[in-house]
């Protein structure tokens, strides 16, 4: 048996050697911080610039150049609102759209009667005034997040919470139609040919974006006790619907909110899929954008983008103000 | 009025693996007993059958005469308490504690009232306001403790509401919440992994090992009379030492001391704590191997000369400068069992 302490007294006497720190670690502790900010700077510029420069060449004559040139005009905005004279064909945002109803409504054919034709009685034209037309896109967007919410929030819940067979297939799944807009809106159109384009357009962008949803709610679900907290609710007297809508749901309004904002921005600018899809009636935002872009005249482009732009804002500082009131806003901690 | 909980014979098996194993457990109205284990002993699933979270595959759970069985868990009146705290971020505390009055449709007025009192009995009245993430662990769980008792609830089950919380948050809230359970009249299931915490929270304490229960006691019983080398092991440090009784002496082996009185003769385990050993003198040697100063004591690891690991207790004044040591055996305070 050794003598008790020997280890130890060598321990303490031997010398610590100076540490010796090697050159990228002085060098990242004196450059890093600055290092870190100038590249996020010219990210932003990078980013920004172009944003900026289009917002404020909608206001110029001319856009040939790198800057715009020429006078100041509204024209732009006005032509983008449609509420001014546009050359040729109604190329503002919706202009005066016209909507045709199909008069064929639809067959019904039965085996023993006649072939049964329902006709509408009438062509249907409406003409709707501008906002309301711009107000389209945002709605086609819009409708597309309600179905995201009634399908990606259960979904992240389940996948979230339970343990089940088909557990990683259905996260799999619900990922999967990350599939480019261009490739499900060949899909759409094979599959479902007679669809009419709202409908189409509605369900492609709730499909198309799905997986955003369910990404960032159930980001805010994992940040939960989900367990606990219904048992907790269940045992106060709580129903499981009542647990679910009450407190399950508010609790993760967080992923709710930025799931809502990603998908309705992403769906609102959709391009690829709307350009399949698209046949008749309003026309979606980004497709207006694109006649504009390969036309002439850009800088009305360049006004709806800014049109885009103030809408994507507003409505997010929308939807983060309704997060904020009633809720407690979570994140840090 | 607190009621009675009796489990019957309760078994339950998730496919093919047995989580609890055929347990009858009896807590008086009032008292609060303590399930006590290691993790996957059943003490958890023990109690989610008792809150109606899981319906047993045989046997019986009773609130006084009433068989709860299969009703299912809004409807049974438990309070829950968790780890987590599982408080409802989106509501305030007030709310909090308030939630489970409003599933009753008790009116907003007696509500706010009963909602106040709670959290006054927890101490952190004024605070129903707040949004619970801005609390600490501590206040979180007096909220969570709040609004499980605002509802009356006919038992309360506490699933180790103390294990995120720090060391000394820890002591405080064990002593205040525990004589708050002594003084309102509830009764109450108190799971956790930490023996020396049900020791302070609870009357009896249910020690669970593989899905039974090992032993059922006050927790002087448990310690000073183990059934079994598991709760002797389980709860608190001990010395297993297998002996041999006989004419009254008791035979470690390399040493003999005399037997306690009523000692059984033949084969035993001797169960000592660290404190029924006495420094010098005695005729059991042992060697120090490691110790560890702990501001109160020091413990020791030592090993007798028949190679057996003993852990000793001294108080730092009168810790042994020397590595070989002689101690005496306290028979009084040892423990024998005729394990098999």
């Amino acid at each position: 048996m050794s003598t008790p302490g020997a280890d130890d007294a060598t321990a303490v006497t031997g010398e610590v050697p100076d540490r010796e720190p090697s050159r990228l670690g002085r060098l990242s502790a004196r450059y890093g911080r600055s290092l870190v900010t100038a590249l996020l700077l010219v990210t932003i510029l990078f980013l920004i610039g172009p944003v900026l420069v289009t917002f404020i060449a909608s206001f110029f004559e001319n856009w040939t150049g790198i800057l715009p040139s020429g006078g100041l005009t509204l024209r732009n905005w006005a032509q983008a609102l449609g509420v001014a004279e546009t050359v040729g064909a109604s190329r503002g945002l919706g202009g005066f759209w016209t909507f045709v109803a199909p008069d064929v409504l639809f067959v019904l054919d039965l085996p023993l009667l006649p072939e049964l034709t329902l006709f509408f009685p009438f062509d249907f034209y409406v003409q709707t005034p501008i906002p309301m037309a711009l107000g389209f896109s945002v709605l086609l967007a819009l409708l597309g997040v309600f179905i995201n919410l009634l399908v990606g929030v259960p979904i992240a819940y389940a996948v979230t919470r339970y343990d089940f067979t088909g557990r990683r297939l259905m996260n799999t799944f619900a990922v999967l139609p990350i599939v480019p807009g261009i490739i499900l809106g060949i899909a759409f159109l094979k599959t479902y040919p007679d669809l009419p384009s709202v409908i189409a357009l509605v369900l492609g962008y709730s499909l198309l974006k799905i997986p955003y949803m369910v990404l960032a709610v159930q980001s805010s679900f994992e940040s939960m006790d989900l367990r606990q907290m219904e048992e907790s609710a269940r045992s106060l007297g709580a129903s499981w619907t009542t647990t679910f809508l009450r407190v399950i749901v508010p609790g993760a309004k967080q992923g709710i909110i930025s799931g809502s904002i990603i998908c309705w921005t992403l769906a609102a600018a959709e391009f690829n899929f709307s350009y399949v899809v698209y046949s008749s009636g309003p026309r979606p935002f980004s497709l207006f954008l694109f006649e504009n872009i390969s036309n002439n005249p850009f800088l009305r482009a360049a006004a709806a983008i800014s049109i885009y732009f103030i809408i994507v804002a507003v409505v997010t500082a929308l939807l983060n103000r309704l997060g904020e009131n009633g809720f407690s806003v979570g994140g840090v901690r | 009025m607190a009621e009675r909980v009796t489990l019957n014979d309760i078994t339950k098996r998730f496919d093919e693996t047995l989580a609890v194993d055929d347990i009858s457990l009896r807590v008086e109205p009032g008292e609060t007993v303590g399930l006590v284990g290691p993790s996957g002993c059943g003490k958890t699933t023990t109690l989610r059958t008792v809150a109606g979270f899981e319906t047993p595959s045989e046997g019986e759970v009773l609130f006084d005469d009433e068989v709860v069985t299969n009703v299912p868990p809004e409807q049974r009146n438990v309070g829950l308490v968790f780890q987590s705290y599982a408080l409802f971020d989106n509501m305030t505390v007030q709310e909090n504690v308030e939630f489970g009055l409003r599933m009753r449709d008790v009116p907003k007025a007696e509500r706010a009232d009963r909602a106040t009192e709670m959290l006054e009995l927890l101490d952190i009245g004024g605070m129903g306001d707040r949004d619970p993430t801005t609390l600490s662990g501590g206040q979180q769980q007096r909220v969570g403790l709040a609004r499980a008792l605002a509802i009356e609830p006919r038992v309360l089950l506490l699933d180790e509401p103390m294990t995120g919380l720090d060391a000394k948050l820890k002591t405080r809230l064990q002593e205040e919440i525990g004589s708050l359970l002594e003084e309102i009249d509830v009764t109450s299931m108190y799971v956790t992994h930490d023996q020396a915490e049900a020791m302070v929270m609870c009357d009896r304490i249910a020690v669970m090992n593989d899905g039974r229960v090992e032993q059922v006691g006050t927790p002087a019983e448990i310690y000073e009379r183990p059934a079994n080398s598991f709760v002797a092991d389980f709860v608190g440090t001990s010395n297993r030492l297998t002996a041999t009784v006989e004419n009254g002496t008791l035979d470690l082996g390399h040493a003999a001391v005399e037997a306690p009185t009523g000692a059984p003769e033949g084969d035993v385990t001797v169960v000592a704590r660290p404190e029924a050993f006495t420094l010098n003198g005695g005729p059991v040697e042992a060697t120090i191997e490691e110790r560890f100063y702990l501001g109160e004591h020091v413990r020791a690891t030592a090993r007798t000369p028949d190679d057996r690991e003993l852990t000793l207790r001294f108080d730092p004044e009168r810790a042994p400068e020397s590595r070989e040591v002689t101690l005496s055996l306290d028979t009084d305070r040892v423990h024998l069992l005729r394990d098999p």
